[in-house]
């Protein structure tokens, strides 16, 4: 069951204020970072919608992404409608290919889930690389951001967009909580914990596990338009499985069911990969020694650790005041 | 309230339900004896849902239930405790009452409304508590709940969607004497007009709460009557009551 406690609020706003000051402060690189960060931030904490409370190990996120970019560089790129209306159908297309794939997948669980999604993943990829239409292996380019300069916010700016980029992480971090602890994710909780008793007491289950991809894919879909807009410019790379992969670790490292755990995972491996490949190529293996540590300890990653051992300090000092 | 109508399920060659058919009135009491392997788990699985008949039909109130789902059956008014535990053993009692009693009042699909707070589901769970004797015991985790308190859950469970036709599958079984007189206490304390099928094997307690009682041996119906017309039926006493007789 979710529970946004005290700590995970106080973090998330840490955590926010801490990446916007660093852009504000750190020039353009660290700007490019804290983009990058927010984009695989809002697909960790989708993944973490299906995977960490619902029991859905999802590998087709990187192509439920895609199809939001790719849906909303059609529509603006090719068709020339307008960006805001755009990037909300796109939003839409997202969720809507994750109901899909999660109305046919949720009729398997474990590994044949992953394997499931997996094949729609890289089919949608496959689609997507053959088309001439849309630019194949070369990809797409010229995909607008959007134009607040009504409001004098210049968004071609780095600065402006790594600001907007943070304020969709804290809005899509504010949805996922707010629907995690609704009705709504309790039932999604329920079904990971006993899928059949779920079902005797009355749940659809797998119409509520399509849903619960389908918002997931709503999420995923927000990350698909900072990607789309961040280098204006999108590729077929965008869906491969190993996005969806990557995206995982990201969720594991920070924390599997905790919402706040995928977005310091985030940072965690974006700073990690951009400090050590100053130092070697091999910052892959670095990454993979910090994972199975925290696999080893508990799996419960780097921000569940922390509060592992805060409940297990709050015990002890109860049981000694006792 | 309940019509059995020439229920069958084979496994292959194996005949596991033949012919089965019972009625249970509105309100009834009923238990189902039989020696082990007789098929009274299997006809409570064909009665939810979780097994597909090879034959016959299941009517709840006239209308044939046999093409639903178990969700579906759920949402009838259908509602089964196991003979294995079968909880969500990672929460709390509260939150596992809680996600029956949601999930009976439909509340499960809410973005922004949480159900765990939600009034009317508070009330179901508080009552099924009560019933259950579990009132005390609501915050504990599941894992840290005893062997007892977790048989009084699977129950629980199977009340807090405030069933029409409740099935329950051996509730005590593998608990001690104070426990089964809970039971016992229990049973004589739901609502008159549920209705209720209960497998047991205690035989004071079947005696005592059946107004009728059916008997299966080898997945067929060998005798139907009430406790007093069961206990001097020669055929029960030899297939079923004979051993426990010499066994007392």
């Amino acid at each position: 069951m979710f529970h946004q406690t005290p700590t995970r609020s106080i973090v998330l706003v840490f955590a926010l204020v801490a990446l916007a000051l660093y852009a504000i402060y750190g020039g353009y690189f660290a700007r490019e970072i804290v983009v990058e960060i927010a984009i695989l931030a809002i697909l960790a904490i989708s993944i973490d919608v299906v995977a960490g409370f619902g029991g859905m190990v999802s590998l087709c996120h990187g192509a439920i992404m895609g199809v939001s970019a790719y849906t909303y560089g059609i529509l603006t790129a090719k068709l020339g409608y307008p960006a805001l209306p755009s990037a909300v159908a796109a939003i839409g297309a997202a969720a809507v290919f994750g109901t899909v794939v999660g109305w046919i997948t949720a009729r398997t669980t474990g590994i044949y889930f992953i394997m499931a999604t997996l094949a729609f993943g890289q089919m949608a990829y496959t689609v997507i690389f053959k088309s001439r239409w849309l630019g194949g292996d070369d990809g797409m380019g010229g995909l607008p951001r959007f134009d607040f300069d009504w409001a004098g916010i210049a968004m071609n700016k780095s600065l402006p967009f790594a600001l907007y980029a943070l304020l969709l992480v804290l809005l899509c971090y504010v949805a996922a909580a707010w629907v995690m602890r609704s009705a709504f994710g309790r039932t999604l909780c329920g079904i990971h914990s006993n899928e059949p008793r779920m079902r005797a007491i009355g749940v659809s289950t797998i119409i509520h596990r399509a849903r619960a991809m389908g918002f997931s894919g709503l999420l995923a879909g927000v990350a698909g338009i900072i990607a789309g807009q961040h280098i204006q410019y999108i590729s077929p790379e965008l869906l491969f499985w190993t996005v969806s992969g990557e995206a995982l670790i990201v969720v594991i490292l920070g924390g599997l069911g905790t919402l706040i755990g995928p977005m310091i995972g985030a940072i965690a491996f974006v700073l990690l990969k951009h400090e050590l490949s100053g130092y070697t190529d091999h910052w892959h293996i670095v990454v993979g020694l910090v994972l199975i540590a925290t696999v080893l300890a508990g799996g419960r990653g780097l921000y569940g650790q922390i509060e592992h051992w805060m409940t297990r300090r709050k015990a002890r000092g109860a049981a000694q005041n006792a | 309230m309940l019509d059995v109508h020439n229920l069958s399920k084979a496994f292959g060659g194996l005949q596991v339900t033949r012919n089965v058919s019972f009625k249970l009135e509105q309100g009834e009491r009923r238990v189902i004896l039989g020696p082990n392997g007789a098929g009274k788990t299997t006809l409570f699985n064909l009665l939810v849902g979780e097994l597909k008949p090879t034959a016959g039909d299941i009517l709840v109130g006239g209308t044939s239930i046999s093409g639903m789902s178990v969700s579906q059956r759920s949402r009838m008014g259908l509602s089964r405790s196991y003979q294995k535990n079968n909880l969500f053993e990672d929460l709390t009692v509260r939150e596992n009452l809680t996600l029956a009693a949601a999930a009976a009042q439909g509340k499960i699909a809410w973005l922004v409304k949480d159900s765990f707070r939600d009034r009317g589901v508070k009330e179901a769970v508080e009552e099924a508590a009560e019933l259950v004797s579990l009132t005390d015991l609501l915050d504990t985790p599941v894992k840290a709940a005893s062997y007892g308190n977790r048989r009084q859950l699977e129950v629980g469970i199977a009340l807090a969607t405030r069933p029409k036709l409740l099935l329950m599958d051996e509730p005590t079984s593998g608990v001690g004497p104070s426990m089964i007189e809970g039971f016992h206490r229990l049973l004589k304390s739901l609502p008159e007009e549920l209705t209720v099928l209960i497998i047991e094997h205690d035989m004071d307690l079947a005696f005592d709460v059946a107004d009728r009682i059916t008997v299966l041996n080898f997945g067929e119906v060998v005798f139907e009557g009430t406790p007093d017309e069961t206990r001097g039926n020669p055929v029960v006493r030899d297939i079923y009551l004979g051993d426990w007789q010499q066994d007392a």
